[in-house]
């Protein structure tokens, strides 16, 4: 799908859907949204980029190794985030957490904003990943 | 009777469980039976969230001031159903996969007709 | 000791050690470092149930919160005797199959795809413990999904014909076990208002004189929707399938493991969140007591039939599952004991036999039982391995099939159903008939005289280690029969 307008129109529609998506992810814990919501947006920007631009231009700007690097860090990271907050609570140790902060900041919730934001690469990745074994067969 | 028209919600969950599991067991298509397995899930889906709604009360959300525990929903069950549509989401995305493969393999489908293909 | 009171956050760290690691395994390049990462993990999960085990054995059951919440809002795990001896079983039989496969897998996956296969085995160990473990039934049921999704992973990572036609056979309907699991829940949520099983179980004492009819629907829903799952005899259609087209390491782990889960978490259900005296007064019982009997006597002559012997030992599995509903469905403590019981021996049993058979198909190339004709002079101590687990089936005694053979029949006696005896004894018989022959014919067939060399198809003992572990497992279950149902008997209190 190699069509002008398309590419014109992407380049404009792109960051402007990355950025609602990236918005969705960080508010996660401040208003309804969150990882999976706002992963999937950004995902859905990754397929317009796919379709409109063809497979080899996107795997030389999101290769393969790149992508199941991050979303498998991503997920170790979230594991042990989430394993230190488990561990820590049911043993009752009073170590030391993340902060919570005042309400309706940004930067508050505790655990809440970095595991959106994990959550939010994982299903990005997980969103392209589908999107391109259905539609090509392979990543 | 009469209960079944009061507790609406759950009446129509049940019905639409019931289309699905039909949907799931009798056809042959896989897509369609696919499909019949989505039904199911949103059935239950809503079942489950009817059980959470008290009626007059809002979204749990706070917007400027907390009501109390009075003013909200159940949160639980909608909290739950989230996980839940996640998980459905990936054993359709898994299965339509799989459905894919099955068609590049058999050519079809149709499932009595994969049946009948013995493998090698 | 500071160790033992750690222990008790051992499960959870039983849970992220296999679920954390599972995820570096994709970037790891050499498969060398892949297999290591697993086996190592693996290990430790093991090293770590064992130390809980003793801790409970020594300090009877504790409950363990997950994160910085109490029990009814926040999830947590409950550890008596019996899952921590579950827990036991599973990490150990899936560190063997796991040592078993680091010689054997190559040659039946592509090599790019091991990492994979590693990740899928972890995050399945991981989920099935996790269901065992956990106290929450919503928790249970992620669980539930994310262990069916990896083990339709590891049967189709084979990229067959037969493997996708199995999968895609078993996603289906463990996908309509997962939805009516998910509805039985929904029901006992409507009417007790938690997950927690402790707290459902105070709850559903008050409801249970309300609501009746909900109770009853939800434990038939929750009976079916795993009953799928775990195979249940009219619910097996997709086992044999999946099993016998999967890997031989797969077949293994699916076959001893993975039913087992399911199994254990309705027993949960039944008897921990419901209760003893509330389930006994329900007619869902003695369905379970007539669909298990049903299952030990066609699971076996379904079994005579079969021409392959993967899926012989496939269909002996349903038979096996009929076994330990029958302990359930008699509706005693010793009943559920002994299918508790019953449920450490099949596993060892199971997963020995199928990697042994795997072994032989691998070096032959052959499937069908006649091809096995003799195969007893060139590889005497697979099928020696072989026969161990074929007597355990049919029940010779001091092996664990035995035991729970004849502590099934002591429990139907003493629940006043003494007929039931007879079905055992028929079981048994059609066991024997069809484990028998690979084994007569295997030593002494007449192929056995003409060109076959001796020990000229054996794999090397350094690679049969693990099986061998495994027979001695058998040996050890069956040997300290008696402790284990007494602890099982405990754990359900």
């Amino acid at each position: 799908m190699n069509h002008m307008i398309l590419q014109v129109v992407s380049k404009i529609m792109i960051p402007f859907i990355q950025v609602f998506g990236i918005y969705v992810v960080l508010f996660g814990h401040l208003s309804p949204g969150g990882g999976f919501a706002g992963g999937t947006i950004l995902g859905v920007s990754l397929i317009f980029y796919r379709m409109v631009y063809g497979k080899a231009e996107t795997r030389l700007k999101f290769p393969f190794e790149l992508m199941m690097k991050m979303m498998c860090g991503a997920l170790i990271l979230y594991g042990v985030l989430k394993g230190y907050s488990f561990l820590t609570g049911g043993n009752h140790s009073y170590l030391p957490q993340l902060p919570l902060g005042t309400p309706g900041n940004i930067l508050s919730g505790g655990y809440l904003l970095p595991l959106n934001v994990l959550v939010g690469i994982t299903v990005t990745v997980t969103i392209y990943f589908l999107f391109t074994l259905f539609y090509e067969g392979e990543i | 009777m009469e209960r079944l028209f009061i507790n609406y919600f759950e009446t129509g969950a049940i019905i639409l469980f019931g289309v699905g599991f039909a949907t799931l067991l009798l056809h042959n298509n896989l897509i369609k039976k696919i499909i019949g397995m989505n039904i199911m899930d949103t059935a239950i889906f809503l079942f489950f969230i009817a059980k959470g709604y008290i009626p007059g009360r809002e979204a749990p959300i706070i917007q400027d001031v907390h009501k109390g525990a009075a003013g909200y929903i159940n949160p639980v069950p909608s909290a739950l159903m989230l996980t839940g549509i996640v998980v459905a989401v990936s054993i359709t995305a898994f299965a339509l996969a799989l459905t894919i493969k099955l068609h590049e393999k058999y050519g079809t489908i149709e499932l009595d007709q994969i049946m009948e293909m013995r493998g090698d | 000791m500071i160790s033992l009171a750690m222990a008790k956050s051992f499960p959870l760290l039983i849970l992220l050690i296999l679920l954390i690691s599972a995820f570096i395994m994709p970037l790891v390049k050499n498969n060398r470092v892949v297999k290591g990462i697993s086996l190592g993990t693996m290990m430790m999960a093991a090293v770590l149930s064992v130390i809980t085990m003793i801790y409970v054995v020594k300090n009877g059951s504790f409950v363990y919160r997950i994160g910085h919440w109490d029990a009814p809002w926040g999830i947590e795990f409950y550890i008596s005797p019996m899952e921590a001896a579950i827990g036991v079983l599973f990490t150990w039989v899936a560190g063997l199959i796991l040592w078993y496969s680091l010689y054997s897998l190559e040659k039946e996956i592509p090599s790019e795809k091991l990492p994979f296969y590693y990740l899928l085995v972890n995050v399945l160990i991981g989920a099935l413990l996790g269901i065992v473990y956990s106290n929450d039934i919503f928790n249970c049921f992620v669980f539930v999904e994310i262990s069916t999704l990896a083990s339709c992973g590891i049967v189709v990572i084979k990229d067959k014909k037969e493997n996708i036609k199995a999968a895609l056979k078993y996603l289906i309907l463990s996908c309509l076990g997962s939805g009516l699991f998910l509805m039985g829940i929904a029901f006992l949520y409507s009417i007790t208002g938690n997950l927690n099983m402790t707290f459902i179980y105070k709850e559903v004492a008050a409801a249970q004189y309300v609501y009746p009819n909900v109770i009853l629907i939800s434990v038939v829903l929750f009976t079916i929707g795993l009953g799928v799952k775990s195979a249940m005899f009219p619910l097996h259609t997709w086992l044999p399938d999946a099993h016998s087209s999967a890997p031989s390491v797969s077949s293994a782990l699916l076959s001893s493991l993975v039913l087992k889960g399911f199994v254990i978490l309705l027993i949960k259900i039944l008897f921990r969140a419901l209760g003893f005296t509330l389930v006994k007064e329900l007619p869902i019982l003695d369905l379970i007591l007539i669909l298990g009997s049903l299952g030990m006597i066609m699971g076996s002559v379904f079994a005579i039939l079969q021409k392959e012997i993967k899926r012989v030992i496939a269909y002996s599995s349903v038979a096996q599952v009929g076994y330990i509903f029958f302990g359930i469905g008699l509706a005693s403590e010793l009943g559920v004991a002994v299918a508790l019981y019953h449920v450490f021996g099949h596993a060892v049993t199971k997963a020995m036999l199928f990697l042994t058979v795997g072994a032989m198909i691998e070096t032959t190339g052959k499937k069908k039982i006649e091809d096995f004709k003799g195969i007893g002079k060139e590889m005497p101590i697979t099928l020696g391995l072989f026969t161990l687990g074929a007597l355990s089936m049919v029940g010779i005694p001091i092996l664990p099939g035995f035991v729970s053979k004849w502590n099934l029949a002591l429990a139907s006696i003493s629940a006043g159903k003494p007929i039931l005896v007879a079905i055992i004894l028929i079981s048994s018989i059609l066991n024997a008939l069809y484990y028998f022959p690979v084994v007569i014919h295997g030593f002494f067939g007449e192929e056995n005289l003409k060109d076959r060399v001796y020990k000229s198809k054996q794999k090397p003992v350094k690679e049969m280690l693990p099986v061998i572990c495994l027979s001695v497992a058998v040996l050890f279950v069956g040997l300290i029969s008696e402790p284990l149902i007494q602890l099982f008997s405990l754990g359900l209190k």
